[in-house]
């Protein structure tokens, strides 16, 4: 660690030499940038660890409100946000294969405004004029968030698809911190020597370093681990697939795996995206078992939770080539299906004509067997699959072998329960649920 | 003293956010342990139980099902068997079981002393097979009108108790819910259905309906209640 500056107080003493020059001074606008840089590392640093707590808190395994203002400290919501979007999404996180839900990258973030903070406030409080050498340094660390900035800013718009209100939140206090630095660079003093002081340099990032390794190793540390992660929760009573009632999904080989899914949940559709982000997509010989919650065909269910989940779900088994297709086409446009099958509803037609015919022609091949007796009894097979398998009545589920993905490890802790039950072969003999 | 400041400092910085990360961990950690040992309140998949599952329409289906071999592991092929001690009821009440059913209900009709099953009649029964949803036993109750003698009848709504099967077996080869289909005749003698039913879900909806026509048919449904 290093103190780097002191008073150099170049005043004369002693009656010795009072031919007193005083050294470049940066003066009340050199104070200002590094004021600047402070307080955006602080708003940085408060925003990130409002970010860093709501990815915490789901730790625990449980559904939680999260925080998603531009106002530090507003109240939390339960209901779905642009940062419960991103919070959710793979980007949120770093070695998800090894920790459960990762290493969240606004606890990097926490650790870098809350370094910045340090190291301006030090500079601060040294009262010394800046020099080009500090403030080239200052510079370099202010660029570290605002790389990031961009980085994260593209895949939030690019890649996710939401903006989450906090990281804006963090993307403007980087830009502060950016801002105050170049203008401490601008004011400050010439350097001492031509010589850039590269020990002092990589002093400096050494603490940076550490700040980040200490937060990074105390996260793994105290992360809580639960054994149901690699136990999961049951076994399948019925593995075989009698009925012919399985949909491939993707071409990836290896150990077998079953999501039960419906293709108008969001849930359903947040999971697809982290299972194909994941990596995994192509690791597991994925097969999908169709589970509308529509009343129009489930009797499992009083409320159409996802109306015309029936109608999409013979499409599917109407064309199991194509399934993967019109999943993917179901999962963009949820909710203009739902809206076309509550329409139907709502003028009395219970058998979704609308979202039908809108199926038929989107998709030719299933003209002729969407409706029909044969494909409703396909549907059915699917849902008495649940019935054999004494399956909880909700989506999505996800079997690897046999053991069953415990719901709560479906979503933040996906990638580190799936590749611990493939460690241990995702089967397990004899356990039932 | 500038370095105790900025050793200060530099602490500071560094555990206020330490202390906060590791504090959000264990109260995590808390929640989830806590949370492990509670039940989860999420309904399992089973099968349909509605409410018109009476004592007395599960006896019947249990009795149908048991003497079609559908409860043991055995071959399957229902027994000829005395309705009236099937069923233990009069014919009107036995009629009223079904009666809750009208939604779930259809009626296949046949001609005079036929047995094959027209279009429309087929079109009947493959509607009704595929509105299964979560039930566990399909029921075919054939029928006869009162013309002609007891035995011919008897054997006559046997067999359109069978075509309903043929066609069921033709149309959904290697179904394991064909295994679920329970069949009863009734013949001419007991329980013969009113004209009330003439306004359910019939083969030959729109066409005339009589006492005797309405009773030259097949009463088929998918029963919702767990045997």
């Amino acid at each position: 660690m290093t103190t780097p500056l002191a008073f150099d107080d170049n005043r004369p003493s002693g009656g010795q030499d009072y031919s007193y020059s005083p050294p470049p001074q940066t003066g009340g606008g050199g104070r200002m940038p590094l004021v600047v840089m402070v307080v955006g590392a602080l708003f940085g640093a408060l925003f990130s660890a409002i970010s860093t707590s709501d990815f915490i808190s789901h730790l625990d395994r449980q559904v939680h409100s999260i925080h998603c203002s531009f106002i530090p400290g507003a109240a939390a919501e339960i209901g779905e946000s642009g940062c419960r979007t991103v919070m959710m999404s793979p980007y949120s996180s770093m070695f998800r294969d090894s920790l459960w839900g990762g290493l969240p990258i606004a606890l990097l973030a926490v650790a870098v405004f809350a370094y910045l903070v340090m190291h301006a406030g030090r500079l601060l409080l040294a009262g010394k004029p800046l020099t080009k050498h500090d403030s080239l340094y200052l510079m370099a660390a202010a660029a570290l968030p605002a790389l990031m900035t961009i980085i994260y800013a593209y895949i939030a718009i690019a890649e996710i698809g939401a903006v989450c209100k906090l990281c804006v939140g963090v993307y403007v206090s980087s830009g502060a911190v950016l801002v105050g630095a170049v203008l401490a660079h601008l004011n400050a003093a010439p350097a001492p020597s031509s010589q850039l002081p590269m020990g002092q340099f990589a002093r400096q990032f050494g603490e940076g370093v550490l700040y980040v390794a200490v937060l990074a190793i105390f996260y793994a540390l105290f992360a809580p681990a639960s054994p149901k992660s690699t136990q999961g929760c049951g076994t399948l009573v019925k593995k075989d697939d009698g009925s012919g009632i399985f949909i491939p999904m993707g071409s990836g080989k290896g150990t077998s795996a079953v999501a039960v899914v419906d293709p108008l949940c969001p849930a359903c559709k947040g999971f697809d995206e982290r299972m194909r982000a994941s990596g995994f997509y192509r690791k597991l010989a994925l097969q999908s078992v169709l589970f509308p919650l529509d009343s129009a065909c489930n009797w499992m269910v009083k409320d159409s939770l996802h109306p015309g989940a029936c109608a999409v779900s013979e499409a599917m088994l109407c064309d199991k080539d194509g399934a993967e297709a019109i999943l993917d086409y179901a999962f963009a446009n949820q909710e203009n299906l739902r809206a076309l099958a509550k329409k139907d509803r709502d003028s009395g037609q219970q058998n979704d004509p609308k979202l039908r015919a809108h199926l038929e022609d989107k998709f030719p091949k299933v003209k002729g067997c969407l409706g029909s007796a044969k494909i409703k009894n396909q549907v059915n097979k699917s849902l008495k699959w649940a019935v054999s398998n004494a399956l909880p009545v909700l989506t999505p589920q996800l079997f690897i072998g046999d053991k069953r993905v415990c719901d709560e490890d479906t979503d933040l802790g996906l990638e580190y329960t799936i590749a611990r039950m493939l460690e241990g072969g995702g089967s397990s003999p004899g356990k039932r649920r | 003293m500038q370095d105790i400041k900025g050793l200060t400092l530099f602490v500071a910085c560094l555990v206020v956010p330490l202390g906060f990360v590791v504090m959000a961990e264990r109260s995590a950690a808390s929640r989830m342990n806590e949370a492990s040992d509670a039940a989860s309140d999420v309904p399992i998949a089973s099968a349909a139980e509605d409410a018109y599952c009476t004592i007395g329409l599960k006896q019947v289906v249990r009795r149908v099902a048991g003497a079609c071999g559908l409860l043991e592991s055995g071959a399957r092929g229902c027994k000829p068997a005395d309705a009236k001690s099937v069923a233990s009821l009069t014919g009107d009440d036995f009629n009223a079981l079904f009666k809750p059913l009208q939604n779930r209900a259809h009626i296949i009709q046949y001609d005079k002393d036929n047995v094959i099953l027209d279009d429309g009649g087929m079109k009947e029964v493959e509607e009704s097979w595929a509105e299964k949803r979560g039930a566990s036993f399909y029921f075919v109750v054939a029928r006869a009108s009162t013309d002609g003698d007891a035995a011919y009848n008897t054997d006559l709504s046997q067999q359109r108790a069978q075509a309903v099967y043929n066609h069921l077996q033709s149309k959904f080869t290697g179904d394991e819910d064909l295994k679920k289909v329970g069949l009863l005749w009734l013949g001419e003698e007991y329980a013969q259905l009113g004209q009330d039913f003439c306004t359910w879900s019939r083969s030959r909806d729109g066409v005339e309906c009589t006492d005797k026509e309405i009773n030259r048919s097949a009463f088929v449904a998918w029963i919702d209640c767990a045997i």
